[in-house]
């Protein structure tokens, strides 16, 4: 009885030996086990957008070009071995199917991440659920300053810089360059147009309700039209427009201006709604020649945190276009602001994977030892993903002319625009010749000329990370 | 309004109830989700069968009055500190007042003109979220939620996700709403609905006040409108884009496709809404079609859909499946 029970205790100090190292091993699966949407062949991102309806215009060009842009890095191998597939759904631009869709891309599509959603009121309907599930929101479509404070929405960043911060430099500039002018504001009366208000008035650039200010419901400028507005900027003699709306909506302002015989020493538009590809394919859905509405973009005002598409000298540029002619399949890859935004947001997102599985990354103290754990194995999870992202902002490349600024306090992307002018060629050129990077903050900071190098674009257009 | 509730629609309900508890623990967490705007869009076409399906009147704009609901739920939530069921009880109230303000002006107009009016409300909401932009949060909206289950419903069900708990906190509203429709048809108020529906001047002979009974109308309509409102804006968000024009008319097109004149017919009407886009997208997937086709194949689909129910079988399925059934001699 007592061998047996001496085997019988063996036995059982080896049955709880074996038991304690399994659950010690099944302990550490939650740290280094993948998130859903990774396996060791794939990563599976989501995206949602309006792809048709009203608002999509332009912006339903940019999802084919970040597949277009992961295609490329899939044809080098991918991330780790592992190939990156987008799933997109189109939200339509309305919130109540935005939730449905998200739900779809977190349940169905099992995504590892959100990334490039574009619609500030789309967005806001699901960012609440995304950040409670800790799923990473990368790169945003939206300036919309609220969405990137990490204590309220910790796994959330930006792709561009703030309504606020581009505001305050493009009314500094006008302020100063149209003294002597009368300067009114169109803007859709939303959280994109209210934060261009306050941005303009941060530069000292205040505007009269109904008389050199007129505001729109988004999505009506198709149906209801803008004559009204333009109309009463007209009347009240406003001499320089600055319009804070969509691309579509900025179409119609042009046209109807023209059609009124409404012609301001100067329009000048914020960067999100002033795509001259987009703005001349509304024009000719209406019968404008090219020539026409290249002509009413000439000398229009914008500005930009990254090169202009059409400026052939930028390295990011000459490589972004080649893998578009190369990889994109989408309906409409023609050259322009939005399918250069979504190459430059999946060479982001590129940068950002590739450095959370870099075992030399560095990620914060709380998580360093595991992530680099982690990468070291080639194991990709949410925790490390966002934690990589707001610890190594600065080193995340992109064709933008300021870093992105993320860190534990702000998940603001770009501080930086500089402001240039349409030529003939629907090339928005610098106003002064040169270009010259402004750089500010979304608060009361100064306005001040960047002294930021971006770093060169490697020869294979990888970020290198 | 119904002086007697009878057995067999408490079982009807009680089925009811006891089959979408059984698919809500079945179902993965998408299609949860998913089944409980079915749920929520089933009240929202109750709403339009009582009005037109049971008494005539057309209406383009429920999804107006289902803001009303969602607006008067988010404000009981975040400024009286209400909590859902409780604000939701509030919501249905003022969607029944705005009801009868507006069954006043529509018991005066019929057909295209009454529509014309119905839409131009449903198209007046983003204005109104906007100009009281402090009240309504403008285009942003206003954030209001489930939140989270009950700790003694845990304990009896054990752990549940968000979708499955967004389903259960629906599915008992949507069980006491199918109750009084049922008993609602088949009421001496129900007959009378039908009634001024069929001819207005042989109802006034009968008896039947018919303005009144269109207000009445009206108002019960606007309080299922709204409670559907309320829920549908307790998914994340309540705000201009949540309710759109094409809301309104996403819930009529439900109800002609599913039967304009039956409950069993908005209920299909809100499965087919809710779950063809899904069951297109899957075909589609199949199908290799291309996205720029794809994206416009569940409106194109429920438009081909919509005309041939209403050219071949202006009852709807399940007005179809009503007169296939043999009758007992």
């Amino acid at each position: 009885m007592n061998i047996r029970a001496s085997l019988s205790r063996k036995k059982l100090i080896g049955l709880t030996a074996v038991l304690i190292a399994g659950s010690m091993t099944l302990a550490e699966i939650p740290a280094n086990a993948a998130d859903p949407g990774v396996s060791a062949s794939e990563i599976v991102l989501g995206m949602q957008l309006p792809e048709t309806g009203p608002a999509s215009p332009g912006y339903n060009k940019v999802d084919d070009a970040m597949r277009a842009y992961f295609d490329y890095v899939n044809s080098k191998g991918g991330i780790g071995g592992k190939k990156i597939r987008l799933e997109v759904k189109d939200d339509t631009y309305k919130a109540g199917l935005t939730i449905s869709t998200a739900s779809s891309l977190i349940n169905k599509e099992k995504v590892f991440a959100f990334i490039g959603s574009i619609g500030t009121q789309t967005h806001i309907s699901v960012i609440k659920d995304i950040n409670r599930r800790k799923i990473p929101d990368v790169f945003v479509n939206s300036g919309f300053s609220d969405f990137y404070n990490p204590a309220t929405y910790p796994t959330t960043f930006a792709a561009l810089g703030t309504y606020v911060t581009e505001a305050k430099i493009m009314g500094k500039y006008l302020k100063e360059k149209y003294a002597d002018k009368k300067i009114g504001i169109l803007y859709q009366s939303d959280d994109f147009g209210r934060n261009s208000l306050e941005g303009f008035a941060k530069a000292g650039l205040t505007f009269e309700a109904k008389k050199t200010s007129a505001d729109f419901i988004a999505g009506t400028q198709g149906s209801v039209g803008l004559a009204s507005q333009l109309t009463q900027l007209k009347a009240n003699g406003v001499e320089i427009v600055i319009i804070a709306a969509v691309s579509s909506a900025t179409a119609v302002a042009l046209l109807t201006a023209s059609a009124l015989g409404y012609k301001p020493d100067k329009w000048a538009v914020i960067s999100v709604g002033s795509d001259a590809t987009t703005f001349q394919t509304i024009a000719g859905s209406k019968g404008i020649p090219a020539s026409m509405s290249a002509a009413m973009l000439t000398g229009l005002i914008s500005a930009s945190h990254a090169p202009a598409p059409g400026d052939s000298a930028d390295e990011y540029v000459t490589a972004f276009k080649k893998i578009n002619d190369d990889f994109n399949k989408g309906a409409d890859k023609r050259w322009d602001n939005n399918v250069m935004q979504g190459m430059n947001i999946g060479y982001m997102a590129t940068g950002a994977l590739k450095g959370t599985l870099n075992p030399k990354s560095t990620f914060s103290a709380k998580n360093n030892k595991t992530c680099q754990a982690n990468a070291k194995k080639n194991i990709l999870t949410r925790v490390c993903f966002i934690d990589y992202i707001e610890s190594n902002g600065s080193n995340i490349e992109s064709a933008a002319f300021t870093a992105l600024q993320y860190s534990a306090t702000t998940h603001e992307a770009f501080s930086g625009f500089w402001i240039g002018a349409y030529d003939a060629a629907t090339v928005l050129q610098p106003v002064s010749g040169t270009r010259v990077v402004y750089t500010t903050d979304s608060g009361n900071g100064p306005v001040t000329v960047s002294s930021y190098k971006r770093p060169a674009i490697a020869a294979d257009a990888l970020p290198k990370n | 309004m119904f002086k007697r509730i009878q057995t067999g629609n408490l079982v009807k309900t009680f089925i009811f109830f006891a089959v979408i508890f059984y698919l809500g623990k079945v179902f993965d967490p998408y299609n949860q989700g998913q089944l409980s705007v079915v749920l929520m869009y089933f009240i929202g076409i109750l709403s339009i069968t009582f009005l037109t399906g049971l008494s005539g009147q057309i209406s383009l704009g429920q999804g107006a009055l289902m803001a009303v609901g969602g607006y008067t739920c988010a404000l009981g939530i975040l400024n009286l500190g209400l909590n859902y069921w409780q604000s939701i009880i509030f919501s249905v109230l003022a969607s029944l007042i705005a009801g009868w303000i507006l069954g006043i002006t529509a018991a005066r107009l019929s057909g295209p003109y009454l529509a014309g009016t119905t839409l131009v409300i449903a198209l007046a909401i983003p204005s109104l979220a906007n100009r009281f932009e402090s009240v309504f949060g403008g285009d942003v909206g206003l954030n209001v939620e489930f939140g989270a289950p009950p700790q003694w419903f845990v304990n009896l069900i054990g752990e549940i996700g968000f979708e499955q708990w967004q389903l259960f906190a629906t599915l008992p509203f949507a069980s006491i709403a199918l109750f009084f429709a049922l008993n609602l048809f088949k009421s001496r108020t129900g007959r009378s609905w039908r009634a001024v529906r069929d001819h207005e001047i042989a109802a006034s002979l009968a008896g039947i006040n018919v303005q009144r009974m269109k207000i009445f109308t009206f108002v019960v309509a606007s309080g299922f409108a709204g409670l559907a409102g309320a829920m549908y804006g307790l998914r994340g968000i309540v705000g201009p884009s949540v309710y759109p024009i094409s809301l309104s008319l996403t819930l009529l097109t439900g109800a002609v496709l599913g039967g304009l004149r039956s409950i069993g017919g908005a209920f299909i009407g809100a499965v087919l809404v809710v779950f063809l886009p899904d069951l297109i997208e899957s075909l589609s997937g199949t199908w290799e079609i291309a996205p720029q086709i794809g994206n416009y194949l569940p409106a194109m689909v429920s438009s081909i859909l919509l005309i041939l129910t209403v050219v071949l079988n202006p009852a709807g399925i399940a007005g179809g499946l009503h007169h296939r059934k043999p009758r007992h001699k």
